[in-house]
């Protein structure tokens, strides 16, 4: 048996559909999935993030605004200090996504960074480096962003 | 003494030679040169070649030298291919090499592997039309995945007596990406969608290429479970890679392990190519099937690019649908050859990585729906 009549003999279309079609799912569902896993894994690592997802809006209290205002305060660098601040970053990218703070110190100092005690100081009272709770430290990009860009 | 001298020379290859057998020596000739001379797949077709040359020496049966021949040294290490040993041993090679970094960052790519793993399913529609039996339209079929281990397991599994031409043919094409795929891309592509530049994909964390290997083992395996020794080799290779702390067993993956079982695997493949048994009808047919297979996957990737197109804000090159064919990483290479012939300073090298490794993902999937519906 040849042609078209081996194909429909053997249900060759609806294999070939059904071959396709799983094989499209396949990679599309894995493709979404890992489209997504990239959030999944920011959101797992600050926890904060997901409680602020079902946090309800408190109405704004006075002294969360002079916290506020106290770190935007504390966020005002000169440029010499937004220089070091970025170097420090870079610095941080070269490294593990929770970084332990003496590495992060000992390497600005390697790398001959100015004032790398009182800027890693700042860091931190800034918030844009936060402690993660085990020990080490996780840089907050978004409060960078704001602070120095 | 005459009579021991005529007994001696009837044992001789030079007495039981046969046209085929000399066919099928100036083929290996060609392979082993193609691999040393022409620098095509060396890794492959240099064993598969001289494989070829240990086939097709003519041996009178009872002494237990040819391959087919069950007391034999080379029909035990056949075994491997005939039970489907050797490819999962190099998908877990292969998974312990690969990065998925840029398929991280960019999944949308995945597509085009997918896409690419049409002409699988099409070259079963003209091998069931030319008369093949569906287990073997099927193993014919899967040589459009461009991927060696897969063909090799799937015809193991569903059609054993064809392992020989199908795999000879399947390298033979993988070797070939450089010269079958340059046309059909030129053909299917203006100059201006070949001069596209891809964006910098993102930074892909770590934790990111941990997980990836075992998310993308649960969810592809429980789709298409037949997959499994194919699939499960893959991502457990780069999750070993990937984990760091098995660095040790990574690197023995990724090199003594894949390259014995790749020099198992290509001597005894080139040595089942034996003339009388090789050289049939059915080897021309399988032989067309294949460039046809191979052709049609190039040309499916990139159509789906082109047809992505209409949809993506940012354009995608569609020269990347190419690398949806899981020859790794040849047609990638190939992606980065053709477009830097438009330009010079395009490098598309790491995104083709992309679909490229998605391509592999996708043929070890269509080989296990396939597996699984023949049997059925």
């Amino acid at each position: 048996m040849y042609g078209l009549e081996a194909i429909n003999a053997n249900n060759g279309w609806a294999i070939s559909v059904v071959g396709v079609s799983i094989v499209f799912s396949g990679l599309v569902m894995l493709s979404l999935v890992i489209s997504q896993l990239h959030k999944v894994l920011a959101l797992w690592e600050n926890p904060s993030k997901i409680k602020a997802l079902f946090k309800i809006k408190q109405p704004e209290d006075q002294s969360d605004k002079l916290q506020e205002k106290e770190i935007a305060d504390q966020a005002i660098f000169t440029e010499s200090q937004k220089e070091v601040v970025k170097q420090f970053g870079l610095l941080i990218r070269t490294m593990e996504d929770h970084f332990s703070l003496p590495r992060l110190l000992h390497l600005a100092q390697i790398s001959d960074l100015k004032n790398p005690h009182s800027t890693l100081n700042n860091l931190l009272e800034t918030k844009i480096i936060i402690p993660d709770g085990s020990g080490f430290f996780t840089w907050e990009k978004e409060t960078f962003d704001k602070a120095i860009l | 003494m005459d009579v021991l001298f005529i007994e001696f020379y009837h044992n001789t290859g030079f007495y039981l030679w046969d046209y085929r057998y000399l066919i099928m020596i100036v083929v290996g000739l060609v392979f082993v040169y193609l691999g040393i001379a022409k620098d095509y797949e060396p890794l492959l077709l240099v064993p598969i070649g001289f494989g070829i040359l240990m086939g097709n020496i003519p041996v009178f049966q009872g002494l237990g030298l040819s391959i087919y021949e069950d007391n034999s040294v080379l029909h035990y290490l056949y075994f491997g291919v005939t039970q489907g040993i050797y490819p999962p041993l190099i998908f877990l090679g292969i998974g312990a090499m690969t990065d998925f970094s840029t398929l991280l960052a960019r999944p949308i790519l995945m597509l085009l592997g997918a896409a690419a793993q049409t002409g699988i399913f099409i070259t079963f529609l003209g091998a069931l039309a030319l008369g093949f039996a569906p287990n073997e339209a099927s193993s014919i079929g899967i040589i459009g995945g461009a991927d060696g281990p897969t063909a090799i397991f799937l015809t193991a599994k569903l059609a054993p007596h064809l392992i020989g031409p199908i795999a000879v043919a399947a390298y033979s094409y993988m070797a070939l990406v450089p010269v079958i795929q340059p046309p059909i891309m030129r053909l299917l592509t203006s100059r201006k969608e070949r001069l596209i530049r891809m964006e910098e994909p993102r930074e892909v964390t770590k934790r990111e290429k941990i997980i990836f290997p075992i998310v993308a083992f649960l969810l592809c395996c429980f789709l298409a479970p037949a997959a499994l020794p194919l699939l499960g080799m893959l991502c457990f290779g780069n999750l070993l890679k990937e984990a760091v702390v098995t660095e040790r067993l990574a690197q023995t993956a990724r090199n003594s392990l894949i390259d014995t079982a790749t020099i198992l695997l290509g001597i005894t493949v080139g040595a089942s190519t034996q003339g009388d048994i090789f050289l049939v009808p059915s080897s021309i047919g399988i032989f067309a099937l294949g460039a046809l297979s191979f052709s049609i996957a190039t040309a499916s990737g990139v159509l789906f690019a082109k047809f992505m197109n209409l949809f993506l804000k940012i354009k995608i090159n569609p020269l990347l649908g190419a690398a949806g064919v899981s020859a790794v990483p040849d047609s990638a290479r190939v992606v980065q050859m053709v477009g830097q012939k438009e330009d010079p300073t395009n490098f598309l090298l790491m995104h083709a990585m992309a679909p490229n490794v998605s391509g592999v993902i996708g043929s070890a999937i269509a080989a296990g729906v396939l597996w699984s519906l023949m049997a059925s």
